[in-house]
């Protein structure tokens, strides 16, 4: 365990040397919240409710989805296995008594800390500005849901990576159409209570809405229940044993082949 | 007793085969031809503690590929290998705090943060007790001449002094056994050098089992009393450095320097020429009647130096890759 520890404090000591990038990239997630939030003001302007959300519902929404992303969705290890695996990189690891994937998710973990620590600054400035009338009753399901919800995101991600593997140049493509779909499914854009009942009960058997939805709609007192976080905990279960399964037989051909 | 025995190793891969062109990018979505290639091929060796081994070998020979399967990173298709009672790919953590695999081209160091980072870092992950690691990495230090760009960000450092911390890194758990592949690859002579006394000190202080790879003969010949050749997956020999010389070279070199010309055709009945530049000729000759063909120049020529030599341990192992006949 204290070697897990002990990559978390090297991680964040490497998080400060990309001062820049770290920025921009947290410049990019208000970027992507003012846009939603102008979006979304043209389209209150000729109405007062839609889909049963007021203005300042969605506003708060928003607001929320982009700290709930920041701590789901921030996760390195999504550009960096794929490499690490195809150039041999993970050589190093596999010699060594340590997990990979443990330690990437680590790693992760650390990315998201400082994520969070932005965050809360971003929002802070954010509702100095817009003054949304926010409220938040989360509770312990929502936070289980949380902690679910991060580690699904880590789960899925490693899971579309494996293919590398199998094929070593197909890696970036596949990753960017998941990555699209999570963002369309997750609730980051929009509630997804907005789309058709048949659509968002649908949506229900995929992880998405796992990620980012229901963990906010808990946090802002939609009935979330217990069925939900159960549905949730089922998606970690089945996509643990996958990535398991996959992972060990993908380091079986790498070991087959060498890299 | 042996450290490392390995038992009719066998290492296949499954390539496949592309025809050029974009036509053959098609062609290889639908069907691909896959061939054999015969990285190992029935390799047997045995390895006792605190030998210092030198695996040889032209490139694809099979050295890397048998370091990859005694650290665990392959399975091989056949055979059998253990190394201090464990099997490798099983990757079980007693095995991997006793060894540790360097490749001289791939890194393992925090690039953007100093060296020092990534050594606690392998200090936890080694789980290596605090008193064993101060006394470890300062003895580490010392031997390699450090201190003073511990705290100098990876990226910033030249690549000899890349490598030394490279190899601290990898030696900060103490190994008992090491595998160094290329060690003194892309470095100059004088870190070449360095690389070696450090090599040599390291295996007598702690009497580490070492196999190393190279491409450098000096390497070889500087630091290793056995050395085993392989080419094209098969072991072609194993024993000592001399050895080689006897089995392959039956025959010597004889330098002679003349006073008075001489014609390369009066040469030839010695032996076979090697070199002839007016006045100095190299004739190769069988070994037995070497020192009688030398006083048969002496006698027939005006002669100013004569020198009867081994041939070059480099030049035998050439023609041995290159399937000369010596016999």
């Amino acid at each position: 365990m204290r070697k897990y520890f002990t990559v978390f404090a090297i991680d964040w000591q490497n998080q400060f040397i990309y001062r820049l990038n770290f920025i921009l990239w947290r410049f990019r997630n208000v970027l992507r919240v003012l846009m939603t939030y102008y979006l979304w003001i043209s389209i209150f302007s000729s109405q007062t409710s839609v889909f049963g959300y007021t203005k300042e519902q969605m506003i708060a929404y928003l607001l929320l989805a982009l700290f709930i992303s920041s701590l789901v969705t921030s996760s390195p290890s999504n550009d960096n296995v794929g490499g690490e695996v195809s150039n041999g990189t993970l050589n190093n690891f596999l010699v060594k008594p340590i997990g990979y994937l443990r330690y990437w998710f680590t790693r992760d973990l650390s990315s998201k800390l400082i994520n969070i620590i932005f965050a809360v600054g971003e929002i802070s400035l954010l509702y100095i500005i817009f003054r949304p009338s926010l409220y938040v009753s989360p509770n312990l399901i929502s936070l289980l849901l949380l902690v679910s919800a991060v580690i699904i995101y880590f789960l899925l991600g490693k899971l579309a990576i494996s293919i590398v593997f199998w094929a070593p140049e197909n890696t970036w493509g596949f990753m960017f159409t998941i990555l699209v779909l999570m963002e369309m499914f997750t609730g980051l854009i929009f509630p997804l209570d907005l789309l058709p009942h048949w659509a968002f009960s649908t949506l229900q058997f995929t992880p998405f809405p796992y990620l980012i939805y229901f963990p906010l709609a808990s946090i802002i007192g939609k009935p979330v229940d217990l069925r939900i976080l159960l549905q949730s905990f089922v998606w970690m279960g089945i996509l643990y044993y996958l990535l398991k399964k996959v992972w060990a037989k993908g380091l079986k051909t790498y070991s087959a082949s060498g890299i | 007793m042996a450290v490392i025995e390995v038992k009719n190793l066998k290492k296949y891969y499954k390539v496949h085969q592309k025809e050029p062109g974009l036509s053959g990018s098609i062609k290889s979505l639908f069907h691909r031809k896959y061939y054999d290639v015969k990285a190992v091929d029935n390799v047997s060796f045995e390895i006792g503690e605190g030998e210092l081994v030198g695996f040889i070998g032209p490139n694809g020979a099979g050295k890397t590929t048998t370091l990859k399967v005694l650290s665990g990173l392959l399975y091989p298709t056949s055979g059998f290998v253990t190394a201090l009672g464990y099997t490798p790919w099983d990757r079980k953590p007693a095995y991997q705090k006793q060894f540790s695999l360097v490749m001289g081209q791939k890194n393992q160091l925090w690039w953007d943060l100093p060296a020092i980072e990534s050594f606690i870092l392998n200090k936890e992950i080694y789980e290596v007790p605090d008193a064993q690691y101060k006394k470890t990495l300062d003895g580490l230090v010392e031997l390699l001449d450090v201190k003073d760009i511990l705290k100098v960000q990876v990226r910033k450092l030249s690549l000899g002094q890349r490598m030394k911390m490279e190899l601290i890194a990898s030696l900060i758990h103490s190994p008992k056994i090491l595998f160094l592949d290329e060690p003194t690859i892309g470095l100059d002579v004088v870190m070449q050098k360095k690389m070696r006394d450090f090599i040599k000190s390291y295996n007598k202080k702690y009497n580490a089992t070492i196999i190393l790879t190279s491409h450098y003969m000096d390497d070889v010949k500087e630091l290793c009393q056995r050395v085993v050749i392989i080419d094209k997956g098969k072991l072609i020999f194993d024993g000592a450095l001399d050895e080689i010389i006897k089995k392959y070279a039956d025959h010597k070199l004889i330098t002679v320097v003349f006073g008075d010309e001489v014609k390369s055709q009066q040469l030839a009945k010695f032996g076979q020429i090697k070199e002839f530049e007016y006045p100095k000729a190299v004739i190769s000759v069988k070994r037995s009647e070497a020192p009688k063909i030398a006083a048969r120049i002496l006698e027939d020529f005006t002669v100013e130096d004569v020198n009867i030599e081994e041939p070059q341990i480099e030049d035998i192992i050439r023609e041995v890759f290159t399937g000369k006949d010596f016999a």
